[in-house]
Formats: structure tokens, sequence, C-alpha cells
């Protein structure tokens, strides 16, 4: 290989085909009179411009677009070195850091001499020892091109915004599964909003055996094993649900207010016992008709119940809080307006429970958080409850439905394979990444191959494939030619 | 063509090609490339070698004339299709042969004994000679006869009569002017002489018939001269084989046409 060009933070390398480089791959261009290397990753294979090559190709096909049959008498073997010529290629490569006595700056200013540079092929384990991609609590994502394995460390993702996102069927869920196991081991505290039922069977090995993980999942599923008594209720959490999930006016929400206090007073605080306050109390028609039909709601839901039964969601959580554990909340068959109000209920019981100190943190995983979140819970997800210790990883196969100033506040973002150019543009929004890389390595990328970006594997880039996980799969897609075979 | 220099003298690359038209498709047969290192100290025995080896030519009746360095690049590519010339005329029967150039004879790359035998050759396996010349220093009444061709429908020929042969060159063709196809290009057209007026003209036709015609060049020769040129991309790859090969180093020069004149100085008209 050799340097051909440098432009910005973009080199542009020659390589030959006996040197296998690929997208994705990271170089090392060292400079030994000037004792420093420039780490740089490859992001685009091309032709390299190779004088006469249009020529060649065009005298092999004169004979009306057949090749032209014939004999070539070559006694000193010039045609493998045509060939060695012909196939050059040149590669564009991102500039990550500058290795300077074993030291990483994130430094592209020098120019490495273009004769006497050396470049080489830099295997993922040397890169990540350059980098410090090490720490006591490692995660294994899984298997790199070069047979390494790429690790990170569990606290990569601690006080982080993550993002896991990819076309339909590339693995998301199954990395956030992987990460999500992982949390767990490190007796993390992690709730996920699982909309489909995939998360349901994480204790659970492939062929249905109890696995390591089965004692700290804890699946919720609303109206049938999880369910909420009024008592249990704070009003800020209920008039929550009431004014973003039901979309109480204010005016209402102020009468609502009195009621529950009254009621509470008279510790009355039943489903019956509001129905009632609500048709007796003295207000203004529209309001008690307002109030009546989110009552309604809040009954049809079958969510709350004034049977005073565990509080299973505390329990869970304080459960995990001591030996780590996930808590599933299957909105599978929950409707839009149902699913919206539990949501509202979790985050708004979890931020209870960490303001009060009850839980130190909780890692939240969100599935196509988009169908459940109200708008103005975005914001307060990657600022405000980032202090209450609410650490988010949203999963979406469409990531436009994520705002772009999440993305600029991404920490971390795993990127599936994606060919629309109006994804990949939206992805590449992100602060911690370059577009090129993005379009580019992210175009090509295999199912189960993830493009790693962000502090967890420290600003530099890395496709993984993602390893295999023995929990039972119920992400799979229904089919009705699947008995065809 | 000249691929490099040394410090004693230049190396050389040439390489000759064929093509024939068999049941409606072209098909080629390529030499080379062949690499010479030519010092003004082995230019002679490399051309004598290359004569004695290739053309039974006696030691010492090789050519004996003056051999410039700067010239040995056609010299002895002229040699390999001299070479080729004669391998086709004793290969082929009952065939048009169509030869890149002229039918003059006496210089010193078209020995008039060498030409003069393998026109005979092929006269005596029924093969008909042509040869089309793109360029011509034949002029009548001061014009090039390429340009002096009256306003015919193509395709057809003009038969030159009374050109004056400067000994001792001798033309061994009889010389037409010829716009094979419509457009504005005309060519020196060599036919061997020893063939009869009539055949000549059959071969033209038979030609016509067989052959495809671009700007009244043929299709073969076209295709020939496409083939045994060298690319750029070609070039380097010689350039690598010698480095690897010879370790020798391969050093630009500096052009001091550029380096005295800047912009205004001429490329390296040897590249």
């Amino acid at each position: 290989m050799k340097l051909y060009r440098k432009e910005g933070n973009i080199l542009q390398i020659l390589s030959f085909s006996n040197e296998t480089v690929e997208k994705g791959d990271y170089l090392l261009v060292e400079d030994a009179d000037a004792g420093k290397a420039l780490i740089a990753q490859v992001i685009d294979v091309q032709f390299a411009n190779v004088p006469g090559v249009l020529e060649e190709l065009l005298r092999s096909l004169p004979d009306g677009g057949e090749l032209i049959q014939g004999e070539d008498y070559d006694p000193l073997e010039i045609a493998p070195h045509i060939t060695y010529i012909q196939d050059a290629s040149l590669l564009i490569c991102k500039i990550r850091a500058t290795v300077e006595n074993e030291t990483l700056t994130p430094s592209s200013s020098w120019l490495p001499s273009r004769s006497q540079s050396t470049i080489r092929k830099l295997s993922v384990p040397m890169l990540l020892k350059l980098a410090k991609v090490d720490g006591k609590l490692p995660i294994v994502l899984g298997g790199t091109k070069d047979s390494s394995l790429l690790t990170i460390d569990a606290s990569g993702l601690d006080g982080r915004l993550n993002i896991i996102t990819g076309k339909k069927e590339t693995g998301k869920s199954h990395l956030s599964k992987l990460l999500m196991l992982n949390l767990i081991g490190y007796k993390a505290t992690v709730v996920v909003f699982d909309l489909n039922g995939e998360y349901i069977s994480l204790g659970m090995t492939g062929d249905g055996k109890r696995n390591a993980h089965h004692d700290k999942v804890h699946v919720l599923t609303p109206s049938q094993n999880f369910k909420v008594s009024l008592k249990q209720l704070n009003l800020h959490v209920l008039l929550g649900i009431l004014i973003h999930a039901l979309h109480l006016p204010g005016t209402s929400a102020r009468e609502f207010r009195r009621i529950w206090q009254s009621l509470k007073e008279r510790d009355m605080l039943n489903l019956h016992e509001l129905g009632e306050a609500i048709r007796n109390w003295q207000c203004n028609q529209h309001v008690r008709d307002a109030l009546f039909s989110r009552y309604h709601a809040l009954v049809n839901s079958g969510f709350f119940t004034d049977e005073s039964g565990s509080m299973l969601l505390e329990e869970c959580l304080f459960r995990a809080k001591e030996n780590g554990g996930a808590i599933i909340v299957n909105l599978r068959n929950t409707s839009a307006i149902d699913r919206q109000l539990v949501v509202e209920y979790v985050l708004g019981k979890l931020v209870d429970l960490l303001t009060s100190w009850k839980l130190k943190v909780a890692f939240l995983f969100a599935e196509e958080a988009h169908l459940y979140l109200r708008e103005t819970y975005w914001d307060d997800i990657v600022t405000r409850m980032r202090h209450f210790g609410i650490f988010t990883t949203f999963i979406t196969n469409q990531p436009d439905t994520i705002k772009e100033n999440i993305y600029r506040q991404a920490d971390n973002i795993f990127l599936f394979n994606f060919t629309n150019e109006h994804d990949l543009d939206v992805v590449s929004r992100a602060a911690r990444v370059d577009a090129e890389t993005v379009r580019s390595i992210a175009r090509d990328l295999p199912p189960h191959h993830c493009l790693t970006l962000g502090k967890v594997v420290r600003d530099f880039p890395m496709v993984v494939k993602v390893k295999a996980l023995d929990v039972k799969t119920m992400g799979e897609t229904r089919l009705f030619f699947k008995d065809a075979d | 063509m000249k691929i490099g220099e040394t410090d004693t003298g230049m190396l050389i690359a040439v390489r000759g090609a064929t093509v024939w038209k068999q049941q409606r498709h072209y098909r080629y047969m390529r030499l080379g490339p062949f690499i010479f290192h030519t010092t003004d100290e082995n230019k002679r025995e490399l051309y004598t070698a290359l004569q004695t080896a290739y053309f039974n030519v006696a030691h010492e009746h090789a050519f004996t004339g003056m051999l410039n360095l700067m010239q040995m690049p056609m010299r002895i590519a002229n040699l390999l299709e001299r070479w080729l010339q004669a391998a086709l005329t004793k290969t082929l029967t009952d065939s048009l042969v169509l030869f890149d150039g002229s039918l003059t004879a006496g210089t010193p790359d078209a020995p008039t004994q060498q030409m003069k035998q393998l026109l005979a050759t092929a006269r005596n396996r029924d093969n008909a000679v042509l040869a089309f010349s793109k360029m011509t220093n034949l002029r009548t009444n001061g014009y090039l006869i390429t340009d002096a061709l009256p306003p015919h429908k193509p395709p057809c020929m003009l038969e030159t009569d009374g050109l004056k042969q400067r000994p001792p060159m001798m033309l061994l063709g009889e010389v037409y002017v010829a716009r094979l196809t419509s457009g504005s290009c005309a060519f020196r057209l060599d036919i061997d002489r020893e063939i009869p007026p009539s055949e000549r003209v059959e071969a033209v036709e038979r030609l016509l018939g067989n052959d495809l015609l671009s700007q009244s060049y043929p299709e073969t020769l076209r295709l020939a001269h496409i083939l045994c040129t060298f690319t750029a991309n070609e070039v380097i790859a010689m350039q690598r084989f010698i480095t690897r090969q010879h370790h020798v180093k391969i050093v630009n020069r500096p052009d001091m046409h550029r380096l005295l004149f800047g912009p205004f100085g001429r490329g390296d008209v040897n590249a």
C-alpha cells in the first residue's frame, strides 16, 4: 500500500490486489522519521485511476460488443503485471487519530511522508488496546472481520443515550437483548418497553429451558399480571396520564385534582368512588363530561383496579436493584391509548423512585418509542431524565421517528444495514459520527453486522457481527407460507 | 516504443498482432511484449542477431548501414512486423493478406530481396497482398495522391501511373488511391504488382465483401493496430516487470523543455 493523497482528514491510499482491504478496516500509516502514525479507517474502496485502463477495456470489446477471441504469446509474462496494475484500488480512508508515543490524539494536522511511510492493517485487538477500549465490565458484542472479538465496557452505556437502528430483520432486537442481558449480569436494573412481546422469553434458552437469567427477568403484562390500584398512584403520575396520554384539558385537570384530594382525605380512593365523585361533583357540565370520558378510559384499560394487590412494578424494581434484573413491560396486544397510559405510569413511577433515591439508576430500552412516547418526553429523556438516572436506548427501524436533537446527543449508535438514502441522512446527523462513514459503511453491512459508533468504541467506528444468544426468540415475523416447505 | 532510459541506453518494448476474420468473428494472435535494452555498444549486435535468427540472413549479409540509437524502437518493431508478415504469407492459402504500410522496398526496414521473397511466397499460395498506408509522401501535380481523388461515388480506386521511383527504393506494388466507403478518408493502397490487374480489382472486391470497413479502412487492420498499441497501463506494468525482474530503478529524468520553458515547454515527446 502506498500513500497517495491527503485532503483534510481524508487519506487516499493505493492498494493492490494481493492486499485485501475492505471497508471498515483500520490502517496504520507510520512515518518512522516523524515518530508518529496516523490511524485511518477505510470508508470506501474504489478503482485506482490507472492511465490507459479505459483503452484496455475498450479494445477487448470491439467485436460487436462481444469479447474478441484470440491468443496472446507473452514470453516474458507481462500480463500478470498488467492485471496487477489494472486491479489497483484506491482506498478512501478517514483519519481517526494520530499515535505518538503510544498515545492517541484526534489530530490529523500533520502530513506523513508519502515515499517513506509504511502502511499496514491495524487489527481490531491492537486498535482496542491503543484506544484503551477495555474495562472491568466487558460486554462481548461479537466477532470482527479479523476473527477477533469486539468487547466494549458496560460503563460505556452508563449515563449514556444509545440508539440501535437499522432496516427490518437486520438484528436490532438481538443486539438490544445482548446488551440488556449483559447489563443484568452486572446487576443493573433494566426496564424494557416491549412493543411486540419479543423480550418476554429472555429467561428461556432456545430449546425452552430456563437459563441463567430466568430469575432476573420479570415480565409485566398490563391488565393481566400488571395492574395498579388508585391508592398506589401518586396524583401527579395520574395527572400525567390524564393530561399527556388522555389529553385532559387544564381546567378539567384542576377539578380532578380537587376530586382526588377530597377522596384521599376521606380514604376513599378507588375506582367506584372516583366515578361517583365525578358524577356528583359540583362543576361545569363540560368539565364533568371530560372527566367522565377519561374515567371510563381508565376503567376500560383494565390497568387500574380496586384490588389492593401487590405493588408488582416496585417489587420487581427493588429485586432488580439488589441482584440486577429486567422488567419487561409487555405492550403486545395493548391498544395505542392503553400503551401510552402504561408508559406514562411506568416512567412516572421510575422518576418517583429515582428522585427519592429508592432506585439508583435504570437502563430503559424503548422499542419503536414513537408509538407510545409523547412528544415532550423525547427531550425529557435526553436531558432531564438522564439526571434522574434513566439511561435510554432507543431501538427503531424508522430512524426519522427519532428527532434530530436526540441523534445529536446520542453517545452511542449501533447502526445496522440501511440502503435508503433518507434513512442514512437522518442517522448521519449524529454528532459522534461523520456522514461519509455512515453512508459508505452502513449501506454495505450484511445482516447481523453492526457499525458501532460512539463512546463505547472511543469514537473508532467498528463493524461487528453480533454474537448469537441462546435465548428463545419471540420477535419472528408470523408467516403464512412458513409450513409450505 | 521506448519505455525508459538507462545510464547507457534505452529500454524498448515491441509487440505485434495479426487479426483474421473467421465465420463472422474476428480473432487475433498477439505476440509480445518483447523488451530489449539497447545501447550504443550493443545496438548493432542486437539488430544483426535478430536479423540472422529470424530472416535467415547470413551474418556477413546483415545490415551494415548506420544505426541510430534513437531509431532503434522503430527498427526493432519493423523487424517484428516483417517477421509476422513473412509468417502469414507462409501459412495462409487463398487469402487476402492485409499489411499496414506500403509495398515499397529498398529501405533498411524493407530490404528488396526480403520483400520480393515475401510477395512471391504469398503469390505461390494464392494469396493476394494488399497494403494500406495511412500516410504517404507520393504526390501528383504537387498534391498528395490521397487528396487528388476525383469525386466518384465510393467504393472507388484510382490507379496511379508514372510515379517516380527513387533508387534504391522500388515499388513492389501497384499503387492505388482507394476510397472504399463514403467519408473523406482515402488511403494509398499497394497491391502486389505481379498479380494480374483484374485479380487486383477482384481482391479489393473480396475485401469489400468480407471485411467491415469504416472510413475506408479495414476492420482487421484497425483491430491489429489497437491490439498492439501499448496503453499507459501496460507501460507501467512493463516498467514494474523490469524493476522487479532486473532490479532496475526507474528514474524520471528532468524534462529540459519543462524545466527551461515551464508551461511553454512541450511535453516528453517520447512518452
